[in-house]
């Protein structure tokens, strides 16, 4: 996790993904192994998400270019789910607003002001659009409940702090098989 | 934040390599903090709270705000509100110039300020001239200073000879100042937050205090959660809301049925026994109807009977159980001491008076009062709403330290100390809000002063009164710091200081007056309310050639407006007008309130007891120095208020009443409206913080799940709210917070599409006169999917 945050070397940049804290793929979207193989680069989210919140990557980003990918910082993902719609590949499938894993949020307990006692905030859990269920407060802080959570990044967006105290951790965009598969096994 | 050009460089080459792995670079926000090299002492703009902040100040530039530890309001800490307002007052969109136009279909252009102040002294003295002194009137606010409504009341009543004076508090409390008035006989909480800590029972009712008083909020939680096992928190409200949360109970009945639910719980202390006799033989008396008739415990009784916990239940709905009314009623009665805190939900109805006596009723019948944290405490949502417009005279009725404006001897006592002709100050009370803004549409009034406040948008059913704002014939003078709705509608703007561009006092919920000193000069040629007001009166006196006029400002000509003139202002105030008045403020002079962390509760008629920071819990003695002066007996409590000759509190026999407007086949829902933590009133001046504006860009409304299943719309649906005035289409919120049947609207919003107030109800008390702003019916439709939406802010 930790190489991701590393300043990217031109040569190394090629095939490393560009997935990784706050940097997303749209919602529905398969395990980041097998992404850049499905993708087509039609562009079809990107062009349909009218919050412009979908990118697509240019050429530094090697065989990654052409990929969609959101950055909650500058615009989160507002769940409207028009993006999985259009997909022709079934790289982003077709899931429910609650269904979305685009990743996890996580609170910089060290970073928050709320918990570190120096001011009263709660803007994350104001913006979230499964209030309550995704972000609950315990004595006025906020705590994440990952069964809930989407990763749409609407608290990233909102933190009022710099740098963020909520950040999305691609968490599930990494793991080897998708979470279908993991579900049928479980039961 | 200045930078040397070798931190610039490493930046920009630290910006490039950080741009390519799309990260953002971490600029610290406590670093401006350590940064600033002077810390100026103030209150902080924004709720009733009355946190204490400290400005800090690099270079001339305002760089951060932090909290004073040794306040007893806040004890250092703060909101992101409170934390972020100095980024405003350097802010590119300030109003810099006075801006004229004569007709309201042209543009505005810059004019000087002798110009202007030329223009709105002859504007206001032809409509005196040609149609009467009642043709003109002032709007103020709850976010003035009190030494501004002060002057500028001073300037209408004595001045002009009208008492159309008025101020948006009367949409915020004017229900809780006649609620004080009709039960304890004075207005004004008895207690203090320090009772919070003392407390072992909250009642919250109608109050969303989690994100209209954040910063209180916490002291609450913070004592429930210290002693979980021995205090209690009952919430009751019909929308679940961070208040909620960590309430033990939360009583959910339907919107307007809150006068039941309390005549109910009065019902449960008298049928088992739970009230305090002693108190009630020795301080109570019981009244019902206009007359103010006293009857016996045995009448109330009798009327109370009819408000069964079973028939209160019918009537509530929700989630309310006889069982419920009777737990939540034993707990209140029984537990140590037991606190109300109410704010708008209470105070916004079309029987708001009547819903703060039954609040008052029920610790009167168990003697929950003036005991260490046992109090009915009405909180307010402005920070200058007491302490400016309640005891500084800024509402139609009310003169200067707490007089009714008819009652002819208050009257004639107000004159000689203002030192005018008796029979200057007219008898009869002004127009109220609503009047007033009927008024205007109806043409009577040609001249109006709106100082500090939005009408355009706050006020209820607001499309009614903008059409009226909007008529040529109405010369409309706005002073201001940003463009607002209500700027939109102006002839003349005045751009005015902001918080600590000029000082002055403000007082705060618990009757505490606070200082905030200039530290800095405002911008452009921005000028405090003031210096405006004083000039504008000579000019007045000029043009009716009425030297009552000048008299009203002689005390205070050639005064630097810095802070001279406000401190000369405050003390014709407190010197004279508080003198032997229950809000006697001759103890908290400037120099006072400058030695103290904070600031000085009234009763404080001397210097040293200000000094000791005041009257913690009025009427009782040896805590209140009125309390012994005014004592008829040996009582330890005495109610000395001015309203009640009789020196006795009053149980009032108050009725039922539901909402002006409720639900029906055509209008299903309810819909309610509040506020966010993040944004204050109208967000003119937090949405132009952009952290504040980010993590709230607009209005959502609110809808239960339930109901958003049936009518199949989904969390971000662009959704139609329809009612008999107007329509609204909003972004939805899908959660369990309003009950179902009902939906809820945050207020911030500019944008026309998503101004609420187009389509509440203008419905309004009879006796205070303020709006059920709260309590509606309206359609809800789903009429698309997700869209992507601006955030919205008025601009010149």
């Amino acid at each position: 996790m930790g190489s991701l945050l590393l300043p990217r070397l031109a040569h190394a940049g090629l095939l490393k993904s560009p997935v990784g804290i706050n940097h997303l793929r749209p919602p529905g979207a398969v395990p980041e192994e097998i992404f850049p193989a499905k993708c087509i680069r039609c562009g079809r989210c990107a062009e349909i998400c009218s919050y412009r919140s979908i990118r697509v990557l240019d050429i530094r980003y090697g065989v990654y270019a052409g990929t969609p990918l959101i950055n909650v910082e500058e615009v989160p993902c507002y769940l409207c789910m028009k993006c999985v719609d259009v997909c022709p590949t079934g790289t982003l499938r077709r899931v429910s607003q609650e269904e979305v894993r685009m990743g996890l949020a996580v609170i910089n307990r060290r970073q928050c002001v709320t918990w570190r006692g120096l001011a009263l905030c709660r803007t994350c859990y104001n913006v979230c659009p499964f209030k309550e269920k995704a972000i609950h407060l315990d004595q006025l802080r906020p705590v994440i409940d990952e069964r809930f959570c989407t990763g749409c990044g609407l608290c990233v967006h909102g933190c009022p702090l710099t740098p963020k105290a909520i950040n999305i951790e691609p968490v599930y965009a990494f793991e080897r098989k998708s979470r279908d598969v993991r579900e049928e096994e479980a039961l | 934040m200045a930078l040397s050009r070798r931190e610039f460089l490493k930046r920009t080459a630290a910006l490039t390599a950080a741009s390519l792995v799309g990260m953002n670079l971490p600029l610290k926000v406590d670093r401006a903090q350590a940064d600033a090299d002077r810390w100026v002492r103030g209150t902080c703009r924004f709720c009733g709270v009355g946190c204490r902040v400290e400005l800090g100040i690099k270079d001339g530039r305002p760089v951060a705000i932090r909290g004073v530890p040794q306040s007893r309001t806040n004890m250092g800490y703060l909101c992101m509100k409170g934390m972020l307002f100095y980024q405003l007052m350097r802010h590119p969109d300030r109003l810099t110039k006075p801006l004229y136009r004569e007709s309201k279909k042209e543009k505005f252009r810059e004019i000087s300020w002798e110009e202007a102040l030329s223009i709105a002294a002859k504007k206001f003295a032809e409509s005196i001239k040609n149609h009467g002194p009642d043709s003109v009137a002032y709007y103020g606010s709850g976010q003035a200073l009190t030494e501004e409504t002060y002057l500028f009341q001073k300037i209408m009543r004595a001045g002009l000879r009208t008492n159309n004076v008025e101020g948006n508090p009367r949409l915020c409390m004017a229900s809780a100042v006649g609620g004080y008035i009709t039960s304890f006989g004075a207005d004004e909480p008895i207690g203090s937050y320090a009772d919070i800590e003392q407390a072992f029972c909250f009642f919250i009712i109608g109050s969303n205090m989690a994100e209209a008083h954040p910063v209180l909020f916490r002291r609450v939680m913070r004592r429930k959660l210290d002693n979980p096992r021995e205090v209690t928190v009952i919430n009751a409200d019909p929308r679940r809301s961070p208040t909620s949360r960590i309430a033990d109970i939360h009583l959910q009945f339907k919107p307007g049925t809150d006068l039941a639910l309390l005549n109910a719980m009065a019902y449960v202390i008298v049928e088992e026994k739970l009230y305090n006799e002693d108190f009630l033989n020795n301080y109570c008396t019981f009244r019902v109807g206009k007359e103010k008739k006293e009857v016996s415990f045995e009448d109330y009784k009798k009327f109370i009977s009819a408000y069964t916990p079973e028939k209160a239940a019918d009537i509530c709905g929700g989630n309310i159980t006889p069982d419920l009314i009777r737990k939540v009623a034993r707990i209140f009665a029984t537990s140590p001491a037991t606190m109300s805190l109410w704010t708008m939900g209470i105070n916004q109805r079309i029987r708001g008076v009547w819903a703060n006596n039954l609040i008052h009723n029920l610790h009167l019948l168990t003697g929950q009062l003036c005991r260490p944290g046992a109090d009915s405490f009405s909180l307010t949502g402005q920070p200058n709403a007491c302490g400016g417009v309640r005891e500084g005279g800024g509402l139609c009725h009310i003169l200067p330290g707490h007089r009714p404006v008819k009652v002819d001897k208050l009257r004639h006592e107000v004159e000689d100390l203002w030192g005018v002709p008796r029979g200057r100050i007219p008898a009869k009370p002004g127009y109220h809000t609503i009047a007033m803004f009927s008024a205007v549409n109806e043409g009577k009034i040609k001249a109006i002063w709106i100082n500090c406040t939005s009408p355009a948008q706050s006020l209820p059913n607001c499309d009614k009164y903008r059409k009226g704002m909007a008529r040529e014939d109405v010369f409309i003078i706005v002073t201001d710091i940003f463009p607002t709705k209500t700027t939109e509608l102006a002839n003349l703007i005045l751009p005015t200081a902001f918080h600590f561009e000029k000082t002055g006092v403000f007082g705060c919920t618990e009757r505490r007056s606070q200082l905030t000193l200039k530290a800095i000069d405002p911008p452009g040629e921005a000028k405090p309310e003031v210096w405006i007001a004083r000039e504008w009166a000579l000019k007045l006196a000029e043009e009716l050639n009425d030297p009552v006029i000048k008299k009203c400002v002689e005390p205070f000509l050639g005064l630097e407006p810095g802070y001279e003139l406000p401190k000369a202002i405050w003390t014709e105030y407190t010197q004279k007008l508080t003198a032997g008045r229950d809000n006697d403020l001759r103890g908290a002079t400037y120099e006072v309130l400058q030695q103290l962390p904070d600031g000085v509760q009234w009763p404080a008629p001397t210097k040293e007891w200000a000094l000791k920071g005041g009257t913690y819990k009025k009427f009782v003695r040896g805590l209140d120095p009125l309390a012994d002066e005014h004592a008829i007996d040996e009582k330890p409590y005495q109610f000395y208020g001015p309203a009640h000759k009789d020196h006795k509190l009053w149980v009032w026999l108050r009725p039922y009443k539901g909402p002006a407007e409720e639900p029906d086949a055509e209008y299903p829902f309810y819909l309610s409206t509040g506020r966010v933590i993040d944004h204050w009133h109208t967000s003119s001046m937090t949405g132009r913080i952009k952290e504040l504006m980010r993590a709230n860009p607009y209005a959502y409304i609110e809808i239960n799940p339930k109901d958003a299943q049936r009518l199949g719309i989904k969390p971000g649906d662009m959704v139609l709210v329809e009612t008999r005035r107007g329509k609204n289409i909003l972004p939805a919120k899908v959660y369990e917070g309003p009950m179902e049947g009902m939906v809820f609207v945050y207020w911030y919003d500019m944008a026309e599409d998503r101004m609420i107030n187009r389509v509440t109800k203008d419905a309004f008390d009879p006796g205070s006169k303020e709006p059920e702003f709260k309590i509606c019916a309206c359609r809800i439709k789903r009429l698309s999917g997700p869209k992507p939406l601006k955030p919205y802010l008025v601009r010149l």
